[in-house]
Order: structure tokens, then C-alpha cells, then sequence
């Protein structure tokens, strides 16, 4: 640049030596004009660089919690409630004998069951698809579409040894029972654990990467900030040295270009916060609960199993009543103001009646995947829809007893038409509970849908904004300086 | 210049950025280079200090597998006993890495630890002397003399929930309670099967397990409380630990010649929460 002139041989003059001085203060402000506009042109580079980072994180979380392996994880935890509904099917089709219009009739269980092996073949689809890269799980995924082709077989010899009998409602043949304890154990003691065990491992998944990038995401905000900070400090900087080396008050570009940097770092940040707190709510208040509510529903619908296979098989109604409570208890852990958890049926159903009728008052302590979803209501019709389901919970649970009560009374028939027969049965009490189950499960899942729309939306149209506004500053800079420059050519 | 003025606050977003990472990582389980490991040290067959200090069992086996696949090689192990009482408080306060005891999930327990498994579950069961014929499930025991140990409540859930009248005898412990039966002063004991298991081991020839399961005991890894990473690394330990026959062969090891029905497949996980 005009630094230095190369030293005539000859001796100055004194007024050459000024023009030479002169020069040289010149040439030190043009070099520290540039040197700062440099600052501030990487200034705004690194503000860029970093904003297009925090935001590419923000769209990476939705991407996963929102659109990615969120919706495939719950759509894993229905291939539970598939497989136990399929057992339960199949306990109620050979609990009908030959009376077929027992209840909703043969037809509809059998028609259910192929539904839900259908939904079972598209859940393990969902979780082949989660598993890619982890051997340890597609082997689980492989394990259950082996065991599911193994339980068919079984099941599919238990209904034919049925029609072959003949016979009524309620006494199903030795050798029907016996099939069907290989296919029941089978679907109890390894497909179903194995299915649970894969929800939970994807959910694990999903939590991790959640984690990563909700830390993330935190840091975007105070990262863009520091940014800001520094390249508007570079500015001002600029805006200093011009204004006492040039004596002007300010340059009106630079001013320009140091607000918009310090509007754009407001809004960014906000955006960015905004973007957090929206994948905050889409896991938390959304997944989480969506989650744990298809498992509340998942096990229920294995309850509901066990008590098909309660009525069929009175050799083992012990395992099957123990199995029950257990999976009640899992839903909804009841224990009393004492501290006493309740070890039968009859207890447990008293305490949940307690417990739900006084609701507020109740001095024991309510845990499980319900206890733990009831325990607050944030979102609007939360509360009635928590109440709801409990109510209905506990209806089935009193239908269960009546049920019970008749059969061991000796009156099977009558209670095999207590389980499935229409207003007042079991399945009525269930099937109303399993709806404001889902309704509750809903209303989270609008919550999940409505924080991706919005984290989705939030970030819209920065892809324009943030290079515009960038370049904007920067051509803001080099009009500002470019004048004061050009006094010095 | 510019840079010196950024070097703070730099300085406290990397600080900020460290303590965020090491919130969620307190106290993990992962990472380790050595584990220390709460077991029972007076349970037969799955958590027993030999005389020259050595643990053997079950649980102890369990325990060593799943540290390895965590990384942790078995010298690196410690084994601390815990009883029953302890083993909550041993976890929060850090005395041990991890719990595995014999330790049963249940929904209260889940508010103060963190569990991984089950990777077993075991059931209350009933052992009578070898000769015993004449009881055959749990409503059999009904006018027969039960052994329960102190603090327990194996009894009250044949009596009280199960309404069979059995007559109660307390001992101090479950292993007196199976001197007393060998002995002839009751005439059955239930707890947990693997336990009563583990009892049989110490006279095969003079006991019989009913095999007449009636109630679920999931057996858990306890760890500390919101240690969530280092449970589902532990349910991945547990799953591999099925999948590749070690489970299998160690149940067999420790339990293959006492007659109880063993389930060999990996059970339904709780879920770290």
C-alpha cells in the first residue's frame, strides 16, 4: 500500500521531512482503517457462521424428536399392545366354543386378531427401521417375527382342536387349553418382553440424541449473543477511531450497520430460545407422555388377556390373577396412607376406588405410568381428561370383580358372557376405558404436533433473512469507510 | 485487543458448556475404570462371602458379566455387601456404583433408585422337605407350620392375601427357618424362589421346591437415582448377557440341579426413569 516510499539518496529538506511525516501518519490511519474494517467484516462472518449453526441445531432436534425417530418410537410401543391384544383375541375365540355370538361374536375377534398382526408386522417394520446399526436389537426385532410365525402355528392348531369339539361357552377341551398354554407362554414369557424391550431401547435412543441436542440448543442463544457482542464491538470500535482521526460525530452507515447487528442479535436469540422451549415441549409435555400412556394402554390391553386366560385355563387362574395384579400395579401403584401396598385383587381394586373417588383427599400415594401421568395438568382439559380416565379405569377394575365373582361361583358360562357380553361387561368397561385413554394420549399428541409446527415455523424464513442481513452489514461497513478513504488517495 | 475481549466471556460459555455436561453425567455409571458393586453376603447361591473374604453367587456372576461389558475389567471390581436395609442408601450416597442384590423392583422404590433390568424375576415358591408329599401348591399349606423370617412378609401373602390358614412360625433368618424344616419343627418355607434355591444347594438331597410360582419379584441393577444412561447401558449389558447364552448358562450353573423351573429368556425391562 502507500506505507513507505523508498529513502532518497539525498539529504532531505525540512519540508520534505514533513511531507515525509506526514505521509507516514497517513499511511498508519489507512492501515488501522482497514485493520478495523477487517475486524468488523470477520465480525460479522463469524456472526453468520455461528447463527447458521445454532439454527441447523434447532432444526436437527425437531428433525429427530419431531419428524425422525420421535413418531416411530410410539409407533413401536403399539407392537405390544398388538401382540397381547392378538392373545387376548385368541383366548376370547376359543373361550366362545361354538357360541359365536357371544359378545361383539367370533367374527369381530377374528377379525381383530388379523388387524392386529397386521399392526404388529408394521410396528416391528418401524423398529427393524429404529434397530439399523445396533445388532444386538435387530436381533431382538428378528427374535419376535421368528416367535410370532412359531405363535400362529400354535394357535392355529388350538382353534382347529376347538372346532373339532364342538361345545359350549366356557369349557374349552383339555387338549385346546393345553395348545394354548404353549402359545399364551410363548407370547408371555418372550414375545411380549422382547417387544417391551424394544420400545424401551428406541425410547433410550430418543432420549440420548434429545439430550445432546437440547444442550445444544441451549448454548445456541449465548453463543449468537457473544457474536453479536463482538462483532457490534468491532463497530463501535471503528465508529470511534473515525470519528476522533476525522473529527465527525458519526458515520451514519456504520450506525445503521451496528443497530441492525444488535436487532438482529435480539431477534436470533429470542427465535433461538423460542426454538428450545418448543422441542422442550414437544418431548416433554408431548412424547413423554404419549409414550407412557401407549404403554399404560399397551399393558392394559395384556390385563384385559389375562383375564380371557383366567376364564380359559382354571388350572393356572392363579398365575393368570397374579399376572393381572401385577400389570394393574404397573398402570396404577396404589399404596396407602400407611405405606401398605394391596397384595390381592379385591385390595387393590378398594384402594383404587379410594383413591379415585377422593382424588384430592386421597392420603395414599398413587405412582405407575397413570399415578405419574395425573400427578399434574398443564395443558387445557388436561385435568377433566385425567379424571376421566382414572373414573374408567376403575370401572373396569369393579366390572373384573363381578366377573370374578361369578365364575367362582361355578357359573362359567355366565361369566364367560359377564366378560364379553355387551352393555356392563368387561369389554364395555374396558373398551371405555381404553377411549378416554386414548383421549387423554390425544390431547398430548396435539400438544407434540403443535410444538413442531411451531418449532418448524419459528425458524422459517431465516434461511433468507440471516445472509441478507449479513451482507447488508457488511456493505454497510465498506460504505462507511470508503469515503473517509478516498481522502487519502 | 478484540481477541482479549472475547477471551472472557469464551471462557464462560466453555465453563458453562462443561458444567451443563457434567450435570447429566454426575455420577455415571459409564466411563468407569472401576466399579464398586453392592451384593448380599449371606444369601447361598447368589451372594456369599466365603471365609477368605471372596463373594460367590448368582448375583455376584451377574454382576461381574455386566461390569465387563461395560468396560471393567472383573479385577477392577469391588464388592461391598449390602443388606437389604442399606442398599437405597448405599446408592445415594455413593458407597457403591451399583446393587445388585437380590433387589426387587417395585413402583416405591423406583422414586428413590434408578433401575436397569430385571434380569431376572423370580417368584415366591414354597420349599418342604424332600419326603413331603402333601403339598403341592401354595393352598396346600393351609393348618401346615410356615417359616417366615424377621422382617419379611412372605407370609402374609399366603395368609393374608391368599386367606390359606397356615400357622406362622417366625426365625430370626430364612436360613434358620431351613434348619427348622430339616429338622422337622415346620414344615415348609417361602420366599423367593432363587433363594429358596440356594438353600436346597446347601443339603440337595433333604428339600423339594413345590415349583408353584405366586407372585413376580424382578430382580434389579440398582443405580443411582437419574442415571439414565448408565441404566439403559446396563438393560443393553442384560440384553447381550441373554442373547449370547451367558444368562442361560449361569442359571444353569448355579441353579440347573435344584429342579425350579428356570425361564432362560431376557424378562420385560422396567425402563430407566
Amino acid at each position: 500500500m502507500t506505507a513507505e516510499a523508498p529513502p532518497r539518496p539525498d539529504r532531505p529538506t525540512a519540508r520534505s521531512r514533513a511531507a515525509e511525516r506526514a505521509r507516514r501518519a497517513a499511511g498508519r490511519t489507512t492501515v488501522r482503517v482497514w485493520t478495523l474494517t477487517a475486524a468488523c467484516l470477520v465480525g460479522i462472518a463469524v456472526l453468520f457462521a455461528v447463527t447458521t449453526g445454532a439454527i441447523a441445531q434447532a432444526r436437527d432436534g425437531f428433525q429427530v424428536i419431531g419428524h425422525g425417530a420421535g413418531p416411530k418410537v410410539a409407533a413401536t410401543a403399539d407392537l405390544y399392545f398388538a401382540l397381547s391384544d392378538m392373545d387376548a383375541q385368541v383366548a376370547n375365540v376359543l373361550l366362545m366354543g361354538d357360541e359365536h355370538d357371544l359378545g361383539a361374536g367370533r367374527e369381530e375377534a377374528l377379525r381383530r386378531y388379523e388387524q392386529r398382526r397386521d399392526d404388529a408386522d408394521s410396528a416391528l417394520l418401524h423398529a427393524a427401521q429404529l434397530a439399523e446399526g445396533d445388532d444386538a436389537e435387530q436381533e431382538n426385532v428378528r427374535a419376535v417375527l421368528d416367535g410370532l410365525g412359531d405363535y400362529e402355528q400354535l394357535v392355529a392348531e388350538a382353534r382347529l382342536l376347538n372346532d373339532e369339539a364342538g361345545g359350549g361357552a366356557g369349557q374349552p377341551p383339555a387338549a385346546v387349553v393345553d395348545r394354548y398354554r404353549e402359545a399364551t407362554d410363548l407370547m408371555r414369557l418372550e414375545l411380549l418382553p422382547k417387544a417391551y424391550n424394544l420400545t424401551l431401547e428406541s425410547g433410550a435412543t430418543v432420549r440420548a440424541t434429545y439430550e445432546d441436542r437440547r444442550s445444544a440448543t441451549r448454548l445456541g442463544p449465548v453463543w449468537v449473543a457473544l457474536s453479536g457482542a463482538a462483532a457490534a464491538g468491532a463497530l463501535i470500535a471503528l465508529q470511534l477511531y473515525l470519528s476522533a482521526r476525522f473529527r465527525r460525530r458519526y458515520n451514519p452507515a456504520l450506525v445503521v450497520a451496528t443497530a441492525g447487528v444488535v436487532g438482529l442479535v435480539g431477534l436470533a436469540t429470542l427465535m433461538l430460545d423460542d426454538q428450545a422451549q418448543q422441542l422442550r415441549t414437544a418431548k416433554e409435555d408431548g412424547l413423554d407422555s404419549v409414550l407412557a400412556l401407549s404403554r399404560a394402554r399397551a399393558i392394559s390391553t395384556n390385563m384385559n388377556a389375562d383375564q380371557s386366560r383366567w376364564l380359559l385355563d382354571p388350572e393356572r387362574a392363579d398365575t393368570y390373577a397374579q399376572g393381572f395384579l401385577e400389570d394393574a400395579q404397573t398402570v396404577l401403584y396404589v399404596e396407602d396412607a400407611a405405606g401398605e401396598v394391596p397384595g390381592d385383587l379385591a385390595g387393590y381394586g378398594a384402594e383404587v376406588d379410594d383413591a379415585v373417588t377422593e382424588r384430592g383427599g386421597y392420603r395414599g400415594r398413587m405412582l405407575g405410568f397413570l399415578g405419574e401421568e395425573v400427578r399434574d395438568a398443564p395443558l387445557a382439559g388436561q385435568a377433566a381428561a385425567q379424571q376421566e380416565v382414572l373414573r374408567a379405569y376403575d370401572g373396569f377394575l369393579r366390572a373384573d370383580r363381578d366377573m370374578r365373582l361369578i365364575a367362582e361361583s361355578g357359573r362359567e358360562r355366565e361369566a364367560v358372557s359377564a366378560h364379553m357380553g355387551g352393555a356392563g361387561s368387561v369389554e364395555d368397561a374396558f373398551d371405555r376405558y381404553e377411549e378416554a385413554l386414548i383421549e387423554l394420549t390425544d390431547l398430548h399428541r396435539d400438544t407434540f404436533d403443535e410444538a413442531v409446527r411451531a418449532g418448524d415455523d419459528g425458524a422459517a424464513g431465516w434461511d433468507v433473512l440471516l445472509p441478507a442481513a449479513c451482507l447488508a452489514f457488511a456493505v454497510l461497513v465498506l460504505a462507511g469507510v470508503r469515503p473517509r478513504l478516498a481522502e487519502y488517495r | 485487543m478484540r481477541s482479549r475481549a472475547l477471551a472472557l466471556p469464551m471462557a464462560a460459555v466453555l465453563a458453562l458448556s462443561a458444567c451443563t455436561g457434567a450435570l447429566s453425567d454426575t455420577g455415571s455409571l459409564l466411563g468407569r475404570d472401576t466399579l464398586r458393586i453392592g451384593v448380599k453376603a449371606d444369601q447361598p447361591g447368589l451372594g456369599l462371602r466365603g471365609p477368605s473374604g471372596e463373594f460367590t453367587g448368582f448375583d455376584v456372576d451377574v454382576a461381574l458379566d455386566i461390569a465387563e461389558r461395560l468396560g471393567v475389567e472383573p479385577a477392577d471390581v469391588e464388592f461391598v455387601e449390602v443388606t437389604s436395609a442399606e442398599r437405597e442408601e448405599a446408592l445415594r450416597e455413593g458407597r457403591v456404583d451399583m446393587v445388585v442384590a437380590t433387589y426387587s423392583i417395585t413402583p416405591a422404590r423406583k422414586t428413590e433408585v434408578t433401575f436397569a433390568g430385571p434380569y431376572y424375576v423370580a417368584h415366591q415358591d414354597i420349599l418342604v422337605r424332600a419326603d413331603e408329599r402333601s403339598i403341592d401348591d401354595v393352598r396346600d399349606l393351609a393348618g401346615r407350620r410356615l417359616c417366615q423370617g424377621e422382617g419379611s412378609n412372605s407370609a402374609t401373602r399366603v395368609i393374608g392375601e391368599r386367606g390359606v390358614a397356615a400357622r406362622l412360625i417366625e426365625a430370626p433368618t430364612y436360613s434358620e427357618c431351613v434348619t427348622m424344616l430339616e429338622e422337622g419343627e415346620v414344615d415348609a418355607v417361602s420366599t423367593d424362589d432363587l433363594i429358596l434355591a440356594g438353600f436346597l444347594l446347601r443339603s440337595r438331597d433333604a428339600f423339594r421346591i413345590v415349583n408353584a410360582p405366586f407372585t413376580d419379584e424382578k430382580y434389579g441393577v440398582g443405580v443411582a437415582e437419574g442415571d439414565l444412561s448408565g441404566c439403559e447401558a446396563v438393560n443393553r449389558a442384560i440384553t447381550d448377557m441373554y442373547q449370547d447364552g451367558t444368562a442361560e448358562a449361569l442359571l444353569r450353573m448355579w441353579f440347573g440341579d435344584t429342579g425350579l423351573d428356570l425361564v432362560t429368556s431376557v424378562p420385560q425391562f422396567e425402563g430407566c426413569s
